[in-house]
């Protein structure tokens, strides 16, 4: 050290020559220590964090939530000072669900407000609400809120019409990009080459059945399904056996035939990625240069047509007609009715931890069924391929700033910390190991041993959250594409659907034709070559 | 003011200069010059005819504002006392003016505009396209044709509630307990009423209705049939509504004259012919009001269907307004959403107008 930085250290820290000399010691010390010591430090961050409030001491609340984001603190600190953010106030729009999404954000946000001295304010909203908020936001030009927790669906809305404020590289340092699982990478979250969002959760579908149904002596075979074709057959097989749990009317793979706000139509794509999602294209619902739906092209049809065979044939429950996947996963899975779903992540945590659940020790995870054959829609013929295509349905929850900050350096930066705060790698492992709304997003999350040691049985996390690292990591994943408008696409499916699986269609290549039809109405509505580029962005082609 | 004519209601006599005349009339135009400048300029500035123009259209609103308080203080310059007097009606008409009439007419523009909310282009003129889209929508006719079978519904509804209102009326033995009782359903919202049955009770799996039904043998399914689901709304809609329709028909039952009561039991009637010839005939008034204030709230319907079947099964019971619903929150589909609420408007106004004069003849009580 030079005397002149010793005597300018010792000044300013009022410090005595011994004290600096022990400091100047345990500096050294530190230089000297492998990088594995460092790494056990921050690791003590995380296994501190995960034991607030500890598995099985009941749900956390706003303290727990308050000591995660006191002891996540370090990231920020390392980029902003104490009181740097005084007199910055920010308005923060996000979700109320189940008590959760907002409410827990707050808890982290208060001791990031408190050292860094900006305030947020917040608009909470119904998730039923949140899109028509969002949109009548954009189209009235009154956006009213500086950071937005937002899917990447709505990106095409948002970050297409240039309302978001594009992320430092401070940011991507602070948050560890490189640590997203490979879905959630480029080109999810960046538009025309620039990133824009910090993820805080990452979706997919994986497939849930009941262990208890396959086996040497299980009803449905001794073999768990793989393929949709196998699912179909064993769904048939059941119809008139009874439930090795419940003593009711056993039954197979259940499909939700009711609409949910455009959400149903996930649903469809499930059975429909096998079929449609052609390892050498990333476009499966519509043709980039043309935006010409794909969705009644032979693969679609077929997914369909699968979903009306089961009706046909009498496999799904009493009134499935009026199921939405709300009821498949909560009132009929999770309630021992059924022994196959794919639904998101939660539905693997509400298996054990939910009151209302009976299947929590029969419950077995796995990733989207594959198919035996797969779809080339640029050679417009089948192949008889095994294809296997993970739905990663709405691409999970992120943090995004928008441009109202743009112009204002210093609530930009407040803005961004805050988002960087909440999308933190020790924060967001906590996050998807408690009750919060978000999955396992980075591939840090899935060190099962950190869930061990928080007090999770490794055998049931490893199967459940390995299904959604596959599912994460599966270089045939099928994402969607994140274009203006693209619930309305969803939203009249599902009514096009519904009609057909009702009997109201002559089959299901006319229901399907229904679909492409209202698709069409749709993209003309909003802009046949404004979607186009769009779309080709979202697809990074 | 003129000193002669009708003085009845004068305090005062003002004798108002023509140069406060001139104030007051110089008020109006001059804001209502302003108002309509801004106006016009900031639509040239929207159309791209000039290059300044306001961020959004809050000024207009103001200088709209400013116009009616210089309109309402004119009414006084000019006026005196007898402006004072318009006082009392004109702020009521101008606030009904600009929350009616303006966002109605705001509609009417929205219902011929191609406006989607995801759209990068806003609102565009499309002239008939959405008249057109709506005549070969079978989605909506298909909740047209449903409207009729939920309002004839109605029918079912007022024979119940009659007979209910013809209950609580007599001297029965805790009537007035009875009478709280039977009003409930009528205090929960229709949301809740379509969770707490619909969703719950009737749930097929653990619904306690359903597990009723499948101890007495039979399989449960409520809304699978489309018939039967269409059967289910309109009975969750009465168990909520035929309350109202009720209460209506006990306070008309109650204010009979019981002179004409006791008249017809003196002259031998039965207790039907009581009903028939006296009874009935003296609650036409009151039954007709119920009947059509209870078709208008029908005409409304949409929470139950929206929580429970979403319209399904195939659209079996869907009403306008939940397909309206879909169509503009779901979808976000605001020009041809709002063409579809302007049409529905217009048929209402139509329906209820026709069944206004078609009733008329019953509305007054015999002599």
């Amino acid at each position: 050290m030079k005397v002149e930085l010793y005597n300018y250290i010792r000044a300013a820290q009022k410090m005595n020559r011994r004290e600096m000399l022990k400091g100047t010691a345990a500096v050294g010390a530190l230089a000297m220590m492998p990088k594995t010591g460092m790494a056990d430090g921050h690791g003590n961050v995380r296994a501190e964090i995960l034991k607030i409030p500890g598995v099985g001491a009941g749900s956390p609340t706003d303290s727990d939530w308050q000591k995660v984001g006191e002891m996540c603190l370090g990231a920020t600190k390392g980029n902003v000072a104490e009181g740097e953010f005084e007199g910055v106030e920010l308005t923060f729009m996000g979700l109320n669900n189940q008590n959760l999404h907002n409410f827990l954000f707050r808890g982290f946000l208060k001791p990031w407000e408190a050292y860094t001295g900006a305030k947020i304010n917040w608009i909470d909203l119904a998730q039923a609400d949140y899109n028509a908020r969002l949109q009548q936001s954009i189209a009235t030009g009154t956006v009213d809120f500086d950071i937005i927790e937002m899917g990447a669906p709505f990106e095409g809305d948002v970050l297409g019409k240039g309302l978001a404020s594009e992320m430092p590289d401070w940011v991507k340092e602070q948050i560890d990009m490189d640590d997203y699982v490979d879905y959630l990478k480029a080109p999810v979250g960046t538009w025309d080459g620039k990133t824009y969002r910090v993820s805080i959760d990452g979706d997919c579908h994986t497939f849930a059945y009941r262990k208890d149904y396959f086996g040497p002596d299980g009803i449905g075979g001794a073999e768990v399904p793989t393929t949709w074709q196998e699912i179909n057959q064993v769904s048939k097989d059941l119809v008139g056996k009874e439930d090795p749990l419940t003593g009711l009317p056993a039954h197979g793979y259940l499909d939700p035939l009711k609409g949910w706000g455009g959400f149903g139509f996930y649903f469809l794509e499930n059975r429909a990625s096998a079929y449609a999602k052609h390892p050498n294209s990333p476009a499966w619902l519509f043709e980039p240069d043309t935006m010409k739906p794909m969705v009644n092209n032979p693969a679609w049809v077929q997914a369909i047509q699968d979903v009306m065979d089961l009706i046909d044939a009498g496999a799904y429950p009493t009134d499935q007609i009026n199921a939405d996947p709300g009821t498949t996963a909560f009132q009929q899975f999770l309630a021992g009715t059924g022994s196959m779903l794919m639904w998101w992540g939660d539905v693997g945590s509400s298996a054990r931890t939910s009151d209302t659940s009976v299947v929590g020790d029969v419950v077995g995870f796995g990733v989207n069924p594959a198919s035996d054959r797969v779809y080339n829609a640029q050679a417009g013929a089948w192949e008889d391929t095994r294809n296997e295509a993970p739905n990663m349905a709405y691409i999970g929850w992120g943090v995004y700033v928008m441009a109202t900050v743009e112009g204002d350096e210093k609530k930009k930066k407040a803005a961004w910390s805050a988002a960087a705060h909440l999308g933190g790698k020790d924060l967001s492992l906590w996050a998807s190991a408690y009750p919060s709304g978000f999955q396992p997003y980075r591939n840090s999350h899935f060190q099962f041993e950190e869930w061990e040691e928080a007090g999770y049985d490794r055998a049931y996390v490893e199967d459940y959250l390995g299904s959604n690292a596959d599912s994460y990591n599966h270089p045939n994943a099928a994402i969607e594409p994140r274009i203006p408008g693209i619930f309305q696409y969803y939203s009249v499916a599902e009514d096009e659907l519904a009609k057909g699986y009702a009997g109201q269609y002559g089959s299901a290549q006319e229901t399907a034709d229904a679909i492409a039809a209202a698709w069409e109405e749709i993209t003309d509505q909003i802009g046949r070559d404004s979607q186009i580029a769009v779309y080709k962005a979202s697809l990074g082609l | 003011m003129s000193t002669e004519g009708d003085l009845l209601h004068t305090v005062t006599a003002d004798n108002i200069s023509d140069q406060r005349r001139r104030l007051g009339k110089a008020m109006v135009w001059g804001s209502a010059g302003l108002c309509a400048a801004l106006a016009i300029w900031q639509m040239m500035y929207e159309t791209g005819r000039v290059a300044s123009g306001f961020e959004t259209w809050r000024p207009i609103l103001y200088a709209y504002v400013l116009w009616a308080f210089a309109l309402c203080a004119a009414q006084v310059i000019v006026n005196g006392e007898k402006g004072k007097r318009t006082l009392f009606v004109l702020p009521a008409a101008l606030f009904v003016i600009s929350l009616v009439v303006f966002p109605l007419l705001f509609a009417l523009y929205i219902s011929f505009t191609d406006w989607n909310l995801a759209s990068p282009n806003g609102p565009q003129p499309n002239g008939w396209d959405n008249m057109v889209q709506m005549w070969n929508d079978g989605f909506y006719w298909n909740a047209l044709k449903n409207m009729v079978y939920y309002v004839l519904a109605v029918s079912v509804e007022y024979v119940i509630a009659f007979g209910l209102a013809l209950l609580l009326n007599a001297q029965i033995r805790a009537r007035k307990f009875f009478r709280v009782v039977f009003l409930l359903p009528l205090m929960l919202s229709p949301v809740a009423v379509s969770w707490m049955i619909g969703k719950s009770m009737l749930e097929v799996r653990f619904g306690p209705i359903s597990r009723l039904i499948r101890e007495l043998g039979f399989e449960p399914s409520f809304f699978g049939n489309p018939e039967i689901a269409r059967f289910m709304i309109m009975a969750m809609d009465a168990w909520t509504f035929i309350p109202f329709m009720m209460i209506m028909l006990l306070a008309g039952l109650q204010a009979l004259p019981s002179e004409v009561i006791e008249a017809s039991k003196v002259d031998g009637a039965s207790g039907w012919q009581s009903f028939k010839e006296v009874i009935f005939p003296l609650m036409l008034p009151v039954s007709v009001t119920a009947v059509v204030i209870r078709i208008i709230f029908k005409l409304k319907l949409a929470d139950v269907i929206i929580n429970v079947t979403s319209g399904g099964p195939g659209g079996a019971t869907d009403s306008v307004t939940s397909f309206i619903f879909r169509e503009y929150r779901d979808r976000s589909n605001v020009g041809y959403g709002t063409l579809l609420a302007m049409v529905y408007l217009v048929l209402i106004v139509i329906f209820v107008t026709l069944l206004l004069k078609l009733v008329s003849r019953w509305m007054e009580r015999p002599a």
